[in-house]
C-alpha cells in the first residue's frame, strides 16, 4: 500500500470529509443513545433543590458569539429549567460580547413558557420572575460586590430599569438569597467564582463550559467546589434531555440534534488518527 | 427548502463563508471577514461600555449631583458613594482618564498611576483569592483519608482506590516537574509515571478539543442549512 499519499494528503480533503460528516447527519436525523454524566446529574440536581421562595438561580455567562453552538443550549436548558420549577433567575453578563445573547435566551425561553400559559399566575413575568442585570466590567467587581449588595453593583438592568423598581432584585439582596450560580462559559468564570466568591460568601457555584477547557473542571467537582458542570456541547444535550423527562417538554433541543454529528466526526477523526499513525510509522520505516 | 428572507441572515452566510474560506488558503474574503469582525466587536464594545456603564453609573450620578447641588445647595449625602446622586463617582472617571495621558508627549508618565491602583488591587484581591480557593483545597481534595473508603461517609472502596490513584499522580507529576535534582533512581521513577499521568492528561484535554472544534462547526451548518437555506426543519 502507497502509505506515502497518505502522508502527504492534502489537509483540504480531511476538511471536505470531516465537512460531509458533520452535514449528514443533519440532514438524516439519527436518535444517538447517552447517557448522563454525574457531573451533568449533580448539577441538575443542585438547581433543582433550590427553595424558590428563598433563593434564585443566577446565571452568569461570559460566552461570546464564537462559542454560541456550545455554551447557548445550556443557557436555554438551564432558564427552562427553572422556569418548569418556578425559581426566579438572576442573569448577568461577565463579558460585553456575550450580553445580547443573553437578552435572547431570555426572550426565547420567556415566550416559550408564556405560549403555554393559562393565567397571569402562571406566565413568567420579568422583573418578578427573572431579572437581566447587564454588564459590568471587570468581572472580579460585580463577583465580589454581589455578596454585598447586588443592587449596588447593578443600579439598573440590561434594559436600563431600575433595580430597585423591579420586584425580583427588591429581595435578592446578595449571595444569601442565591441558590446556586451557575457560570456559562468559553473560559474559565466558575472557577473565578470559586475563588473570589465562595470562601467569602459561601455561595454554591455550578459551571457550563466548552469542552475546551472541561478538563480544569473536573478538579473542583471532585472537591465539592463546583456543584456540577455541563462539559461542552455533550453535557448541554445531558442538561436538556434530564430537563425535558422531568417536566415533559417538547421544545426544540439544539445539542441533543447535534450529537449525532458529534458522534460521527468523532468516529472519523479516530480513524484518521488511526490511520495517519500507520502512515507515519510505516514510511518512517522505509525512510530508515 | 425555504431560503431566509431575512438580510441579516445573509449576512451572516456571506461572512460565515468568507472566514471558512481559509480552509481552501488565505484570501481577501477572509481578511475582510476576519477585519469586519474585530472592527464591529470593537464599536459595539465601546458604544455598550459608554450607554450602560460609564453614563448610568458616572455621568448620571455626577450630572444629577450637580443639579441637586445647584437648585439645593450642597449636602452631606451628595458624598455618599452608594447614593443615585453623589460627587465621588468623579474620582475613579478622573483615574481612569489618566490612561489617555499615555497620548501627551511628555506626561505619559502618569499612566502609571492607574496601571498601578490597577495591578495592585488585583494582585492584593486575586493571591489571597488563589490560595484560600484552589490550591488549599485542592491540596484537601488530593490527600487519601479514611472517609474516601467510608459508605457511610459517602465514600466506598472504589472511591478510595481512586483517591489513592490522584494522590499517585500528583506526586508522580510533580516529580516530573522537579528540575532541582537529575532524575535518577526513585525520581526517574517517580518522573516516569508522572509522564503517563500527563500524558493521560493530554489525551483527556485533546479529546476535549476536538468536541469542541467540532459543536462549533455543527454550529455553523445547522445555521447555514437551517437559518439560511431552510433544509432543515
Amino acid at each position: 500500500m502507497n502509505w506515502d499519499r497518505f502522508a502527504s494528503l492534502d489537509r483540504r480533503y480531511i476538511f471536505l470529509l470531516m465537512a460531509l460528516v458533520i452535514i449528514i447527519p443533519i440532514l438524516v436525523p439519527m436518535n444517538i443513545t447517552m447517557g448522563t454524566m454525574r457531573v451533568t446529574q449533580d448539577l441538575f440536581d443542585t438547581v433543582d433543590a433550590i427553595d424558590r421562595t428563598k433563593q434564585a438561580l443566577m446565571i452568569s455567562s461570559d460566552y461570546t458569539p464564537q462559542t454560541e453552538a456550545e455554551n447557548h443550549p445550556m443557557i436555554i436548558a438551564l432558564l427552562r429549567h427553572a422556569f418548569a420549577r418556578r425559581i426566579p433567575v438572576l442573569i448577568n453578563a461577565l463579558y460585553v460580547e456575550g450580553a445580547p445573547l443573553l437578552d435572547q435566551a431570555l426572550k426565547q425561553v420567556t415566550a416559550e413558557f408564556n405560549a403555554r400559559a393559562t393565567s397571569h399566575a402562571d406566565s413568567i413575568i420579568y422583573g418578578r420572575d427573572a431579572v437581566y442585570l447587564g454588564w459590568q466590567p471587570p468581572p472580579i467587581v460585580p463577583i465580589l460586590s454581589m455578596g454585598q449588595s447586588i443592587r449596588g453593583i447593578y443600579p439598573v438592568d440590561y434594559y436600563g430599569t431600575r433595580t430597585d423598581s423591579l420586584a425580583l432584585t427588591q429581595w435578592t439582596h446578595n449571595y444569601d438569597q442565591v441558590g446556586i450560580v451557575v457560570a456559562i462559559t468559553s473560559g474559565t468564570s466558575p472557577l473565578w467564582y470559586v475563588m473570589y466568591a465562595q470562601p467569602k460568601y459561601g455561595v454554591k457555584v455550578g459551571g457550563g463550559c466548552t469542552a475546551v477547557n472541561a478538563p480544569d473542571f473536573y478538579p473542583y467537582c471532585e472537591t465539592g467546589q463546583l456543584s456540577g458542570i455541563m462539559a461542552g456541547m455533550k453535557g448541554a444535550a445531558e442538561y436538556e434531555a434530564l430537563v425535558a423527562e422531568k417536566f415533559d417538554l417538547e421544545d426544540r433541543r439544539k445539542a441533543t440534534e447535534a450529537m449525532a454529528s458529534q458522534s460521527a466526526a468523532h468516529v472519523l477523526m479516530m480513524v484518521l488518527i488511526v490511520i495517519g499513525n500507520i502512515a507515519f510509522f510505516a514510511t518512517r520505516g522505509r525512510k530508515s | 427548502m425555504s431560503l431566509s428572507t431575512d438580510i441579516w441572515v445573509w449576512i451572516g452566510a456571506f461572512l460565515t463563508f468568507c472566514i471558512y474560506s481559509f480552509l481552501y488558503k488565505d484570501n481577501p474574503l477572509y481578511k475582510f471577514g476576519e477585519h469586519l469582525y474585530v472592527g464591529v466587536a470593537n464599536g459595539w464594545s465601546l458604544a455598550f461600555m459608554y450607554l450602560r456603564v460609564i453614563k448610568p453609573v458616572m455621568v448620571q450620578p455626577f450630572g444629577e449631583a450637580c443639579r441637586i447641588t445647584a437648585q439645593e445647595g450642597l449636602r452631606a449625602e451628595l458624598f455618599n458613594p452608594m447614593a443615585p446622586a453623589n460627587f465621588l463617582v468623579i474620582i475613579p472617571g478622573l483615574i481612569g482618564c489618566l490612561y489617555f495621558t499615555r497620548f501627551i508627549p511628555g506626561q505619559a508618565w502618569l499612566v502609571r498611576f492607574p496601571i498601578g491602583i490597577f495591578m495592585g488591587y488585583y494582585t492584593g484581591v486575586a493571591v489571597p483569592a488563589v490560595i484560600e480557593g484552589s490550591m488549599f483545597p485542592q491540596m484537601k481534595g488530593s490527600m487519601v483519608t479514611l472517609a474516601k473508603f467510608d459508605a457511610a461517609s459517602g465514600g466506598g472502596f472504589w472511591s478510595g482506590i481512586f483517591a489513592i490513584i490522584v494522590l499517585l499522580g500528583v506526586l508522580a507529576t510533580l516529580t516530573y516537574f522537579f528540575f532541582s535534582k537529575e532524575h535518577k533512581g526513585i525520581t526517574k521513577v517517580g518522573a516516569q509515571t508522572g509522564i503517563v499521568f500527563v500524558m493521560i492528561a493530554f489525551g483527556a484535554s485533546f479529546g476535549f478539543t476536538v468536541m469542541a472544534r467540532v459543536s462549533l462547526a455543527i454550529g455553523r451548518m445547522v445555521f447555514l442549512l437551517r437559518d439560511w437555506l431552510g433544509i432543515v426543519s
